[in-house]
């Protein structure tokens, strides 16, 4: 990797004052083998010691938050921060195990309130940590950037004055005047793309700037890749639906069943989609050593677009999203949901539908789930179970043996009285408060499709009367995407580009002697042959060199 | 946590299911527009739970109370017995009340408007495509919701999450008072 961070040496501790960081931040890759640097690098002496003043902190403060160390320490916090969200319930995730948190540990819960642990990514701590670590990649890659353009444009500096001494070099001779031979070596060179800086009697040549440019591109691109991934977050959102066969759904706050806005995402700015669930197709492989595994899952959906728009239809598949104006829905999970009919005391069907339950086991798709009748009377009634896929009797004990519906099942347990909706508090739909609940024997407790469960006393009967699959959709907006992605082959590009291209000078000297032969002096010096090959490179190119003046010698005589 | 609850499958991750309300629950805000400021709401139209369509410029020059409901969510349930004293008080006033019941099913749907005594109109709206109307304009954001329009059906009022007696109460006596 290109050196996004550089540490400079010796900046731990106390503040050492005002020495030019960028004398201490000078690239290891670019510089080596090279002798010289720019003015600009060149350190500047140390002020004398015990006078730090504001400035000087600040520079202290500003130059140890932009340190490789720092942003590393931030990083790991990033981390560590994130561990409490794992740990613990979270308002956001499921604020219903908040609640139960709270109930669970009332001296403890208010103080990890206080510390934000209940809701950590939008603590004000965790956005302090992850807005100085913006701050360290920003002040680190920007200055950084800044000088690569500088460096990208810059003139190559005056040749060294013997250049016999270094690694690459030839001298030859030609009856031309230096003045001719030195103009001869410049047009040659400036033909084959290099930057030329003249002096009397010396010629120096650079090429190679592009690794400038790409390293720039490299640095920019992270910036705007930061820019991008802040811009999804504050502007996109995301929406989690789980829809019956059947059923349909409209992309509003309302009929989501989690929305994570971003911080600039109001209720208006959903895309007003709706999409209804026609079938869903799921098969599984039946036999060998990847039994129950999925081979198809497949949902048939129909969808508008906007609100009296043309209906479409859509086969919407893992990893096969639908795009709806770069609003995506994907197909994230699914389930069975088995059709309930509740019939309270007074003969009245109270319940008539398919209820979701929730996959427990993956391999068998044993789910579970509850169905609640609030409005049965005298009481109101609850139930809980399970749902098999595919019932087998393992010695009296229920099971599913595969996880399609081969042999639908259901096992429920009768409740009757309070279901705790009716005081406002909201509940979890995949759960039963039995706390105001009593339970009732039943007549039987599994049911295949058609059959029916009586409560006692004419208080009411159950009847599973078939199930329906759900699918669990995701609908992401993310505008940050697009642009995170450009971002991202940009600066693969840039980092590509920095690496393959090598930055190589070359510097002629001519001198005339008294006999009117002119001597010339070529040498070729390679910044960060990393690879190698300049050699090669500069061999061939200096016989050219060669050939073109005492060519040119020859067409003059 | 309840057994039944154990969501130990991968799904549980990362689907409706780790919200466990299975709804977005509002959190009883309200907001008064005064004339003038008053966005015009869409028209609505639809069939009813009980199976006729219903359109509510049928009760143009009446004050609308629009209130978004589902049988099975809590908040709605503790704001039920309100609504059916407030509408039975304004019934005289020319107040018209009317639920958008919402992803709801008509049995369950029936069994809770008798069980709470309501007996003005709800549009049966499964797939929740009158709150999508209102995108744009004042869209009730959470369930339930309800909104407010007045004799002209513009939108003058909006109660996030279960509403209390006093606040649907200030804003209908503003409008039939004629302000």
């Amino acid at each position: 990797m290109t050196d996004v961070h550089t540490d400079p040496a010796g900046q731990a501790g106390p503040p050492v004052p005002a020495r030019d960081r960028a004398g201490t931040e000078a690239e290891p890759v670019l510089e080596a083998g090279i002798g010289e640097r720019d003015a600009a690098d060149a350190p500047v002496a140390r002020p004398p010691a015990g006078h730090f003043g504001v400035v000087a902190w600040a520079r202290w403060a500003w130059r140890q938050l932009t340190s490789m160390r720092v942003a590393l320490v931030l990083l790991f916090l990033l981390a560590l921060g994130s561990v409490p969200g794992s740990l613990l319930p979270q308002e956001g995730i499921d604020p219903a195990a908040v609640q139960e948190y709270y109930t669970a540990h009332k001296t403890l819960a208010p103080i990890l309130d206080r510390l934000g642990l209940f809701n950590v990514f939008a603590a004000p701590w965790f956005a302090a940590i992850y807005l100085l670590l913006f701050i360290s990649l920003a002040g680190c890659v920007l200055p950084r950037a800044y000088r690569l353009a500088r460096s990208a444009r810059a003139v190559p500096p005056r040749a060294p004055r013997n250049l016999a001494r270094l690694p690459n070099s030839v001298r030859f001779q030609t009856g031309l005047s230096a003045d001719q031979a030195a103009a001869l070596a410049a047009t040659f060179l400036s033909r084959r793309h290099f930057r030329l800086n003249r002096g009397e009697g010396w010629l120096s040549a650079e090429k190679g700037y592009r690794r400038e440019v790409g390293n720039l591109l490299f640095h920019v691109a992270l910036i705007a890749l930061l820019v991008s991934i802040g811009l999804g977050g504050l502007f996109g959102y995301k929406a989690d639906r789980l829809l019956v066969e059947g059923n349909s759904f409209a992309d509003t706050v309302t009929d989501v069943d989690a929305f994570h806005p971003g911080h600039f995402v109001s209720a208006n700015d959903l895309a007003p989609f709706t999409v209804t669930l026609n079938r869903f197709d799921s098969s599984y492989i039946e036999s060998g050593q990847d039994r129950g595994q999925p081979s198809v899952f497949d949902a048939h959906i129909t969808y508008t677009a906007q609100p009296g728009g043309t209906p479409r239809q859509y086969s919407l598949q893992v990893n096969h999203p639908l795009n709806v104006d770069s609003t995506k829905l994907y197909l994230i999970g699914h389930g069975y949901a088995p059709v309930f009919k509740v019939t309270d005391g007074q003969g009245k069907v109270v319940y008539d539908q398919a209820t979701p339950f929730l996959p427990a086991d993956q391999a068998t798709y044993l789910s579970e789930g509850v169905v609640k009748a609030p409005d049965a009377q005298p009481d109101q009634l609850g139930f809980a179970g399970v749902f098999l896929p595919t019932a087998v009797d393992l010695n009296g004990q229920l099971e599913s043996a595969f996880p399609a519906a081969l042999e639908p099942a259901v096992s429920m347990i009768a409740y009757r009285g309070n279901l705790g909706l009716n005081s406002g508090v909201a509940q979890s739909v995949y759960q039963l408060d039995t706390t105001g609940m009593t339970r009732v024997a039943t007549s039987d407790e599994v049911l295949t499709p058609g059959q029916s469960m009586k409560l006692p006393n004419g208080e009411g009967t159950l009847t599973f009367a078939g199930y329906k699959q759900w699918v669990s959709l995701q609908v992401t907006y993310d505008p940050g995407q697009v642009p995170a992605l450009i971002s991202g082959i940009v600066a693969l590009a840039g980092l590509l580009l920095s690496f393959l291209v090598r930055r190589r000078r070359i510097f002629v000297r001519t001198y005339a002697d008294q006999a009117g032969h002119t001597t010339v002096d070529v040498a070729g010096l390679a910044r960060s042959d990393v690879g190698g090959g300049f050699e090669g490179e500069f061999a061939e190119l200096s016989r050219d060199l060669r050939e073109h003046i005492t060519a040119s010698r020859k067409e003059t005589e | 946590m309840l057994g039944v609850s154990a969501c130990g499958g991968q799904i549980a991750a990362n689907t409706p299911a780790s919200n466990g309300n299975n709804f977005v629950a509002g959190d009883g805000t309200s907001t008064y527009y005064q004339a003038g400021h008053r966005a015009a709401a869409p028209t609505v139209s639809g069939t009813t739970l009980s199976g006729s369509q219903l359109n509510l410029s049928a009760y143009r020059g009446k004050v609308v109370v629009l209130n978004f409901w589902g049988s099975w969510c809590a908040p709605c349930r503790k704001e039920a017995p309100t609504l059916a004293v407030l509408s039975e008080q304004y019934h005289a006033k020319d107040v018209q009340f009317v639920g958008v019941d919402i992803r709801d099913q008509a049995s369950a749907a029936d069994a809770f408007m008798q069980n709470f005594g309501i007996t003005y109109p709800s549009f049966n709206d499964q797939s929740d495509e009158i709150a999508l109307d209102f995108r744009g304009s004042v869209s009730p954001a959470a369930i339930p919701s309800t909104l407010v329009l007045d004799q002209d059906h513009r939108i003058a009022g909006r109660v996030i999450g279960a509403t209390s007696y006093g606040t649907l109460n200030t804003m209908l006596t503003k409008l039939t008072a004629g302000t």
